[in-house]
């Protein structure tokens, strides 16, 4: 029950997720692109995905997870759909973009903005395994 | 004005000066083809033709005779074409339409070459209103790229000096851990400047404008009280919100009248000492609203205050006080107050403090 999928783009970021998960007994796996991402997701069967919104196109989080949700029967990721699924964003002030979880728009379980505190990472991690369980 | 609506006025006014029933303005072909049709007034699109050569067009209009009739919109028995632009440097055509019982004369005639002579001014008018409005288009792009590359590879930094400081990356040493610090408040500045800048940028993009509304003072002046108090509180300062009576209203944005007050009560916080209090309050006078924010912090010396709200500006005592700034937050809030016709006062004492007062028109709640 300690599987984390990391889809994430940015090789650096990667690395700053990976050591506070990996210190405290986290298995870590990565992806480098939304479908990659995917893929693995089958591959893998991870207890949680960690997903950036923004990586080779400004959609490429959103249609992660729009996949990983898709509510029709015949969908690949049927299976996977509970997988809770964490957010990376980054707080845009230029716009008035509030981002919220949308069943529609944006189906996922909670957000973490960048730059990352580690405290703050694993308290979610360790809420949404938990939730996951239960 | 955009450069379609210059074009849909000069139609309208030949049609309605002649007056002629119908009217139309032909611009030049894109790359290759016929002239296109710019702008019509009682015609359809699709029915308007090229009624002459512009070559041949020269100080006088051209009447179509009755026999070339089938040149014409349903409807219409008469028309006149008129050049714009000259016959070195065509820029287009001025088309009116007649319907029975007109008949266009010398008299229409005159009157159509005068418009055209205005007409020739619209369209180059119409033309740089194009590339203004082209180079507003590039300028937003360029604040929306620039805010994921530049903001993104802070932010990713600043991450993983936060895993290290931390311990995720082993134990530390007393001077990694000094210099990692230092690192991370660079970052840290260097975060805020960015985003400084972005705001500022799109402060001054029209492109990026939203839609002023009617936007209650009170309303905005509480949510930058809540949004403070724990800094405030942090640094052992007295943050009171003042909330007036009634609810007053000015047109603004909301994200723009947050960020006004966010930024100076921010300000107020920042450098005033621990200990110090800072007041929000606001009150009605006349047919405006006046808001002031005072602290008993470092003050602004008087040789600072004609520069306050320059770009990048910091008073001396600013500077030497160690207490870390951009220099910009002043500069986008008087831009924005400007925006909303609202005007920005400052009165301070160095070593006691500052009132900054922000003025904005009321408005009418559209309720």
């Amino acid at each position: 029950m300690n599987k984390i999928l990391i889809i994430e783009d940015d090789p650096d970021m990667v690395v700053a997720l990976r050591l506070p998960l990996e210190a405290n007994g986290y298995q870590v796996f990565t992806a480098s692109s939304g479908e990659e991402g995917l893929q693995k997701v089958v591959e893998i069967e991870p207890d949680l995905i960690i997903l950036d919104v923004m990586m080779e196109t400004t959609t490429a989080g959103f249609q992660v997870s729009l996949q990983l949700r898709s509510p029709s029967p015949d969908s690949p990721y049927a299976a996977y759909r509970h997988i809770p699924i964490l957010i990376l964003t980054a707080i845009h002030t230029t716009t008035s973009l509030r981002f919220g979880p949308d069943e529609a728009y944006l189906p996922v379980n909670d957000f973490l903005d960048k730059p990352v505190d580690p405290d703050t990472l694993l308290t979610k991690v360790r809420a949404l395994m938990g939730e996951a369980q239960s | 004005m955009d450069s379609k609506s210059i074009l849909e006025r000069l139609a309208a006014t030949a049609a309605r000066s002649l007056p002629a029933e119908g009217a139309a303005v032909l611009l030049p072909a894109t790359a290759e083809g016929c002239p296109v049709v710019g702008a019509v007034y009682g015609v359809a699109a699709d029915d308007v033709k090229v009624l002459a050569d512009w070559a041949n067009l020269g100080l006088q209009p051209f009447v179509v005779e009755e026999s070339s009739a089938s040149a014409l919109p349903p409807g219409f028995v008469t028309a006149m074409a008129a050049l714009l632009g000259s016959a070195s440097c065509p820029l287009g055509a001025l088309q009116v339409y007649g319907a029975p019982p007109r008949q266009f004369g010398p008299p229409d005639a005159e009157r159509l070459q005068a418009l055209a002579e205005l007409g020739t001014v619209a369209l180059e008018l119409a033309r740089r209103t194009a590339e203004m409005e082209q180079l507003e288009a590039t300028k937003s792009q360029f604040i929306h790229v620039a805010t994921h590359e530049l903001r993104s590879p802070v932010a990713v930094a600043q991450s993983l000096v936060r895993m290290v400081l931390k311990g995720y990356a082993g134990p530390l040493s007393d001077q990694h851990r000094e210099i990692f610090g230092r690192i991370a408040g660079r970052l840290d500045f260097l975060e805020n400047l960015v985003n400084d800048l972005l705001a500022l940028a799109a402060t001054r993009s029209p492109a990026l404008a939203e839609e002023t509304g009617p936007v209650a003072v009170n309303a905005s002046l509480g949510r930058v009280a809540l949004l403070l108090m724990p800094q405030a509180e942090e640094k052992g300062i007295t943050l009171t919100h003042i909330a007036c009576c009634e609810e007053m209203v000015v047109r603004a944005t909301e994200d723009g009248l947050d960020r006004i007050f966010v930024n100076l009560v921010n300000n107020a916080i920042k450098y005033t000492p621990s200990g110090g209090r800072v007041t929000i309050s606001l009150r009605p006078l006349d047919d405006h609203v006046q808001v002031q924010i005072a602290d008993t912090g470092i003050g602004i010396p008087a040789e600072a205050l004609p520069h306050l709200f320059q770009e990048f500006y910091r008073a001396p005592n600013a500077r030497s006080s160690g207490i870390v700034g951009t220099g910009l937050g002043l500069v986008t809030v008087k831009e924005l107050v400007e925006q909303y016709g609202g005007r920005i006062e400052v009165e301070s004492t160095e070593g006691v403090g500052t009132v900054f007062t922000v003025t904005f028109p009321r408005t009418q709640i559209l309720n």
